[in-house]
Formats: structure tokens, sequence, C-alpha cells
């Protein structure tokens, strides 16, 4: 167990940041306190990322990217093969994504939130078209179901092949790629078809 | 490559989108590293757990409230729908002018125009307001002012949204009475607030500056100035556009630096005070002053050579706000030297550029910044900002035929950007 006042010593030395994946994995499931930074250390970089482009907003992802260390902390016992701590990080990263949209889904179901627009400006985009733009894509994405919607992202976005797809998702390549066609087809139409105004002019004029 | 054998082709606009976001939502900063891992060991420790039975319980006893407060929601909504039918639809109408595809609002006459809504809202734009609606539905209205002033009639009664974008910030809005100005060609922007409140987020401010009724923001991104005043109730109902703005809210300025040794603070001090992301916080309330003062009780050169990269931003951001060009241009340099690679140092190099630009002979210094900018982020998110400034600066220094080739690349990279004007005009036969 970590101490409530992480020490100074908790500074991970630079033979520790050599440890491999399967040590760090070891290391963190026999409660060492130096395992838990270094694994923010070594994965936080690519839980945050995904996050932030599955979920359009930094701000979220910095909540999603804390749940999902979180996760890892709590079930690191359960890891078979150590070696492939990245993966398991991942996965977990995965799942905790899914379960965060299908809430998002809930939640604007029964009204209690709408869900929060792209928070594009701490990202430093100064230029009003790719907010727009930007703006308008995540919330085409607000409306893919949420298997959907991150095999969308990890494809076009991240640029994994579908056989990555596939094993970090824990899904058949077939499943994945019908996902996939399902989710492009549907945002290259909604894309296509959206002026932006044709709401608004239908509805309002 | 972005299809494979099998896979549908995608339209151009989402391949756009998805490249957009790919080169904007990049990694995260060392800075949001370390605020997240402090969060996750925050949680990961003891005081956290709970034994196992005790979660139990209270998940239990968390199911049961939920499944309640589900059902009481599923009665309100649908006894609300029920007895009043849907929510009505935003519905809007123009006096003066007439809308475009695309959302264009093109007037007709030279008196302005008037957008009325049917919830209550109003938007009254100025003549030769340049300005679009981009999404009018039944959640709110988006609405972008490109060049001029409209004046903004936001009701309070209902819950739907409502932005602004102006030039490059943006404005989000819920029930209030505003003005807002934009000129692209002084670049500044001007907002009065005479009731309600607004959020207000762009490129000067690194966060987002929250503004209450009477007061008055003026960002000039030329000059880099950024005002907050307050205003008397006569001054916020005027509307004139060229009205000079109040004085600045009183500001006992941070003394620069005494010459000879400075006083070292004790290391610990520095720590408290720079490195708990505390003017980070203070910078997007507007509490510039107060960033300042902490600088000037711990000492400059301490503060400059031990303080945390996000502090060290927000110092030099508080300092170009206050009109601190020295201070500014030290921590902006202390930045890109001590995190060299950072975000923040590439961020910080362009605004050298820009506190530069801000002396009356610091034009070549300033194009110098540019180009290491453009050198060392050629995908940078402020690209087409650091070419287009060098552009201008450019035409200013050498003459438009030196810049006419930089206004060719501005076209080719940011066709629709914000300085795209500019590189046509000098473009022009």
């Amino acid at each position: 167990m970590l101490p409530s006042h992480v020490p100074l010593s908790l500074v991970v030395g630079q033979d520790r940041r050599a440890a491999s994946d399967g040590d760090l994995a070891r290391a963190l499931s026999a409660g060492e306190a130096w395992a838990a930074v270094e694994t923010w250390r070594r994965f936080a970089p690519m839980v945050l990322t995904l996050a932030k482009r599955t979920l359009g907003s930094p701000s979220e992802a910095d909540d999603i990217g804390q749940d999902v260390f979180c996760r890892v902390y709590r079930k690191v016992r359960t890891l078979r093969e150590p070696d492939s701590f990245r993966n398991f990080v991942y996965t977990c990263a995965l799942r905790v994504l899914q379960t965060e949209l299908h809430r998002k889904k809930m939640r604007s179901w029964l009204s209690f939130q709408q869900p929060a627009l792209l928070d594009c400006q701490g990202s430093g985009t100064p230029d009003v078209e790719s907010r727009d733009l930007l703006r308008r894509f995540y919330r085409l994405l607000e409306r893919l179901a949420p298997r959907d919607r991150i095999v969308f992202v990890l494809r076009r976005v991240e640029s994994m092949s579908v056989e990555e797809i596939a094993a970090a998702t824990k899904s058949s390549e077939s499943t994945v790629k019908r996902s996939l066609a399902r989710a492009s087809s549907r945002m290259s139409r909604w894309m296509d078809d959206e002026p932006r105004l044709a709401d608004g002019e239908k509805q309002g004029r | 490559m972005r299809t494979t054998i099998g896979e549908p082709k995608e339209s151009p606009a989402l391949t756009e989108a998805t490249d957009l976001c790919r080169d904007t939502l990049g990694p995260p900063t060392p800075a949001e590293l370390d605020r997240g891992l402090d969060g996750f060991l925050a949680r990961i420790s003891p005081n956290k757990t709970r034994p196992r039975r005790f979660v139990r319980w209270s998940l239990a006893g968390a199911a049961v409230a939920v499944c309640t407060l589900v059902a009481l929601q599923v009665a309100s909504v649908y006894g609300k729908r029920w007895s009043a039918g849907e929510p009505p639809t935003l519905a809007y109408q123009i006096d003066g002018g007439s809308v475009l595809e695309g959302g264009y609002l093109r007037e007709s006459g030279h008196a302005g125009m008037n957008v009325v809504f049917n919830e209550g809202s109003r938007l009254t734009l100025a003549p030769g307001t340049r300005s679009r609606l981009q999404v009018v539905d039944r959640d709110g209205a988006h609405v972008a002012i490109e060049r001029g002033r409209g004046s903004f009639q936001v009701a309070h009664k209902s819950n739907r949204r409502w932005q602004v974008d102006v030039g490059p910030f943006l404005v989000t809005v819920t029930g209030t009475v505003f003005t807002v100005s934009w000129d692209p060609v002084s670049e500044e922007f001007d907002l009065r607030l005479r009731e309600g409140s607004v959020v207000v987020s762009g490129p000067v401010s690194a966060g987002e500056i929250a503004l209450r009724a009477g007061q008055r923001l003026v960002a000039n991104l030329a000059k880099v100035q950024t005002v907050i005043t307050e205003e008397t109730p006569e001054q916020a109902s005027s509307e004139s556009p060229s009205a000079p703005p109040a004085p600045a809210v009183t500001a006992p300025g941070l003394q620069p630096p005494a010459p000879g040794p400075a006083p070292t603070p004790v290391a610990s001090t520095v720590a408290k005070l720079a490195g708990d992301h505390q003017w980070g916080r203070k910078l997007a309330r507007g509490q510039w002053d107060r960033i300042l003062q902490d600088a000037n009780r711990i000492g400059v050169e301490a503060t400059l050579s031990e303080a945390s990269s996000e502090d060290l931003f927000a110092l030099a951001n508080a300092a170009r706000y206050r009109h601190r060009s020295d201070l500014a241009r030290s921590a902006l340099l202390a930045e890109r030297r001590r995190f060299p690679g950072s975000t923040r140092s590439l961020e910080a190099i362009y605004l050298l550029g820009r506190v530069e630009e801000a002396r009356e002979t610091g034009t070549a210094q300033a194009i110098a910044w540019y180009d290491e900018y453009l050198t060392r982020a050629p995908t940078g998110p402020l690209v087409g900002e650091a070419l287009g400034r060098k552009m201008t600066l450019t035409d200013k220094l050498e003459g438009p035929a030196r810049a006419r080739s930089l206004a060719e690349e501005y076209l080719r990279r940011f066709p629709k950007g914000n300085y795209a004007g500019s590189a046509r005009e000098l473009l022009a036969p």
C-alpha cells in the first residue's frame, strides 16, 4: 500500500525506469510504491491521448485517465502474463472509455446532462474554422454507438490496423470490420449531409 | 493509407476532421501528466480505500438511490413531455437582411440587422458586420462574428446553450446582455457585459476568463494587450464601438528586478507558491495582479529559475496583460530555456514574437521568433498565426514584394485562416 503522503523517494530512479513491462507489472502487483509512479509515467501519455481523442475533451480525458490507472492498480493481480502489461493497460483504457460513453449516452437519454461540447480551447486551436469542424465532428461522434465510436477512433484517428483493434477490444476481426464499416459510412453521410444550418433552417424558419 | 480493402471510402470532410483531430488533440503536456499523477496517487492512497464489506453495502445503497432517482427522473421527463409536449424549437426571424447558404447573414440595406428568436433572445448586428449563424437548434445557438459588432440579449428563461465565436475568441453565454466586436485589421476584441455573466476563451487567455456584469474586456492581439475594466451602468449601456477603454483596474504592478544581487528566497517558499498550479487558475480568473504580487514577493529571479512550466507560462501571460513586456519576455525565455521540447516552450517562442512586436524596434526580432516557431513546430497549433504574423511583419519591414511568397504559402495552407484576407490583398495585382 502506498502511504497517504507520497514521499520524495517516490521519484523513480534510472534503474527502475529501465525495468521491463513484466517487472513493472510484478512490482505493481506486489504493492511497491515506485511502480505506481512508473506505470503512470510510462503509459499515461498513451492513455490520455487516446481518451482525449475519443472524448474530444482534455478535461474529461484527465478524469478518465485516473479511472483507468485506478482500475489497472486494482486489477493488476489478475494479470496472467505480466509481459503483456502494456496491452493490459490499453484494454483497461478501452473498457473504461466504453463504460464512460455508455454512461454519457444514458445521462443524455435521462436528460441529466447534455453532452459536453468539445473543449478545444485548451488544446490551442485558435482557428475558428478548425474549432467549428472539430465541434461538428464530435457532435456527430456522439450519435454513434459507444463500441462503433471507439473502433472508429482507433482506426481513423489512432491509425491502428483492424488486427490490432480486434486484439485490443477482444473482438473478432469481422466484428471490428462490421463496426468500422457502419461507423464510417454513417459519419461520412452525416458529415456530407450536414450544412450546419440545415436543422436550424428547417426547424427555425 | 486511410482505407484498406473492404473498408468504405470516407468523405473528404471526414478525412479532414480526423486529421485535424489527430493534429490538435496530441499527447498531454508534462504539467498535465504531473497533475494527473498527483490525482492518481491520491486516489490509490490508503485513506481512499474502504473495507470490502463497507464498499458492497455502499454500492447496494447507491444502487437503490440511483434506481429511485432514475424512476423520478423518467417520470419527470415523460410527465413533462406528456403534459407540455417537446420543448419548443428555437426559431428566428431576420429584419434588415437574409440568411445565405452556410449561415451567412447578408444585410439588405445599410442599417444593420436584427435577428429575433422565439424564446425572447435577440441579436442586433451593426451595419457592415460580417457574421453567420452556425447552429440554431433545440439545444441553443452558435453564432460567429467575423468582423464588426453584435449586441446580444439572451433570454434567461431557457436552458439552451449559446456560444459566440468572435474572431479567434469564443464567448459562452447563459442568460445575459452584452455587446461584442472584433476588428480583424487591428485584431481587437471588445466585450461589454451589461447583465449576467459570460466566459471568454481565446488565444491570449491561456484558459478562460469569466466576466461579470459591468465589466469590459478589451484584447488587442497586435499590441499584446488585454485589459479588463469596470464600467458604470451608463458606460456599459453605451454601445459606441469607438469608445476608449476606461482606466484599467488598479494594478500595483510588479517592480522590475533591482540591479545588483537579487534576494534569494527559501526554496520551499517558491515550491509552495509556484509549484501548486495556483497561477494558472488565477490567470483564468483574471487575477493577474495577484500573480505579479506573488512573484514579486518570492523574488523574480527565484521564480524564473524555479517555478513550474505552467506557472511560468501563467506569469508570462499575466505580465503581458499588464503591459510588463520586460517581465513577460524574461518568463518566456525562462520557459524556453528550462523546458525545451515541451508544448509550452513552443508556445513561449510564438509569444516572444508577440512581445517583440509590441516594441517599435522589435519587428525583425519578432520575425526571428516566428521563424523559430515555424522551424521547431512545423505542424503546431500556432503555425497559422505565426505564418500570418510573419507575413504581416515582412510586408511592414521589407515591403510587399518580399511578403508575397509568404502570402502564397499562407493561402495554400490556410485558405480560410485569419490572415487569408490580408494575404489575398498582398497578392492582388
